[in-house]
């Protein structure tokens, strides 16, 4: 089957938000209703942090609230105001060009102004064994690389949607796939939770560690601990979805100044040193861990990101309204 | 049916705008035994008619094969993308899905025939005395793959030294495991040093070095 004819140019909004949690959704309110085009790029509503958090107490005006219903309610309302919202993982993009340019797993979307809103879930070090075997059997990518993998037994390591989406993508290609949370539930939506255990070919495995990737020039297996025990699994694919809690800037490529521990600088008005370029929530340096006020960040950068794009760099606070 | 619909016609026609020279599109195919063949050809076509600068010229790769074997052709389905010189960069398999992104910036830079390089690959580059082959190989769902492509790519337009192919990994599967690919992009430089993922322009031009050291 030939795939899709993609390429720069295909979509282009006003303003772009990568991430969808408080930050970024609150961003995308404030965009659409200045009447931005806005696309929300998000990979799933329990893949950052605030879509995890059991119960949200203190957020103002509203009573204890799970933390995906909240996530949920400010997508749903800028969604109301013409935000549109795509499910898709961000692995590359070009700040320079013009429009700016974010490749995704699905698409390439072009924007005039672009706000990072992706929280500090990233990954801070290798398994042992992982670094080496790169290309080798240990991807990031089941749709760019689960065709190498036919007839074969793989692993997958993770628990969120984007882990069971790809997972789903390489039952369609391996003969056995091997799906190892490190947690003893999926945090992921029960929709796509159900279509992984009800896939013939997914072995679950909750509550299992994964300690280290074995092979000899290739993958060959996993080291891995479940509550029962230590045991060796034989693989010759391991696709990676890990999370942890560092910034999540890998997809910047070098295009941004980063902080000590790769978190982004921004000035008042959260604009990176990239004009047009904004940054709010978790992936901030020095950032105070709350559902509140990343929400308000993502107001004040949706309003810089206006007036950026309407020629007016300087941001006034108008309090008036 | 075309492949190309009318919004992406569109798209494509004012990314083909005004480009600075002429350029051939040379492809060679097959009626049997290749999957993507007609497909190619068919792109190859669709893509010459938007724009009055680009010519597609098709060979038959049997019938034509002395005319293959001056372009170093040597696996179908092939596109040669030549600017006002052939710089030697290829396209070995259909540039479809996030390929075609890799497929149209080639036409732009053949025809521009200015490398988009650092000063330092530049110089490098021209100090090159050894011939270099880079193979990048790629699947068509992979979003990592153009830039790798794009890149050896633009170094392949820098230097009469340096040749340039895209390679579709499910197309050639026996290249594939000659040269152990697992993982897209996977760039193989004269054959014997590998890069994985997608890697930043001073990575590429390091391992240039090895590899002209080995």
């Amino acid at each position: 089957m030939i795939s899709g004819i993609s390429f720069p140019g295909a979509s282009l909004y006003d303003l772009i938000v990568i991430g969808g949690g408080p930050a970024g959704a609150t961003a995308a309110l404030y965009g659409a209703r200045a009447g931005l085009k806005t696309l929300v790029i998000d990979k799933g509503l329990t893949a950052g942090a605030a879509g995890k958090a059991g119960q949200i107490v203190n957020f103002p005006g509203l009573g204890p609230i799970s933390g995906a219903d909240l996530v949920r309610r400010i997508r749903e309302q800028a969604a109301s105001f013409g935000a549109e919202f795509i499910t898709d993982k961000v692995l590359q993009v070009d700040l320079s060009a013009d429009p700016r340019q974010v490749w995704g797993s699905q698409g390439v979307y072009q924007g005039r102004a672009i706000i990072i809103a992706t929280g500090s879930m990233g990954r801070h070090r290798y398994l042992p064994g992982e670094e080496g075997l790169v290309g080798r059997g240990v991807s990031y990518c089941a749709t760019c690389d689960a065709a190498f993998f036919r007839d074969q037994a793989v692993a997958v390591l993770g628990n969120n949607d984007e882990a069971i989406e790809e997972a789903l993508t390489l039952t369609r290609f391996a003969a056995r796939v091997h799906f190892l949370s490190p947690t003893s539930d999926l945090n992921a939506s029960p929709e796509l939770a159900r279509e992984l255990t009800a896939n013939p070919k997914v072995a679950l495995r909750l509550s299992t560690q994964t300690k280290e990737i074995l092979g000899n020039g290739r993958v060959e297996g996993l080291r891995i601990v479940l509550p029962e025990g230590e045991e060796i699994l034989p693989v010759a694919g391991v696709f990676i979805y890990l999370q942890g809690n560092v910034p999540v800037t890998d997809f910047l490529g070098g295009q941004l100044p980063l902080g000590e521990g790769g978190c982004l600088l921004v000035d008042e008005n959260f604009q990176t040193a990239v004009p047009g370029v904004f940054a709010v929530g978790d992936v901030l340096c020095r950032h105070l861990k709350q559902a509140v006020v990343a929400a308000a960040e993502g107001a004040v950068a949706a309003i810089a990101a206006d007036r950026y794009l309407h020629g007016r760099a300087q941001l006034r606070p108008d309090w008036s309204r | 049916m075309p492949l190309l619909n009318d919004e992406i016609r569109q798209e494509v026609s004012k990314i083909l705008a005004n480009l600075p020279g002429p350029v051939r599109l040379v492809m060679f195919t097959q009626q049997f035994e290749c999957e993507y063949c007609a497909e190619t050809r068919q792109l190859v076509e669709e893509v010459a008619e938007l724009s009055d600068q680009i010519t597609a010229e098709i060979y038959d790769f049997q019938a034509d094969q002395a005319k293959a074997e001056s372009l170093g052709i040597d696996k179908i389905p092939a596109i040669a993308v030549i600017g006002a010189q052939d710089y030697g960069v290829r396209f070995y398999g259909i540039p479809s899905g996030y390929e075609f992104a890799s497929f149209l910036h080639a036409i732009q830079s053949v025809a521009a025939g200015k490398p988009e390089l650092s000063e330092a690959t530049l110089k490098f580059l021209d100090g090159l005395i050894k011939p270099v082959h880079i193979q990048v190989f790629v699947t068509p769902t992979c979003p990592y793959c153009p830039q790798a492509v794009m890149l050896a790519h633009q170094m392949a337009i820098a230097s009469p030294m340096v040749r340039s192919d895209m390679v579709e990994a499910m197309e050639f599967p026996q290249l594939a495991i000659k040269y152990q690919v697992m993982g897209v992009p996977r760039t193989v430089i004269n054959e014997t040093v590998h890069i994985e993922g997608a890697a930043p322009e001073s990575m590429v031009v390091a391992k240039l070095r090895e590899a002209l050291r080995g």
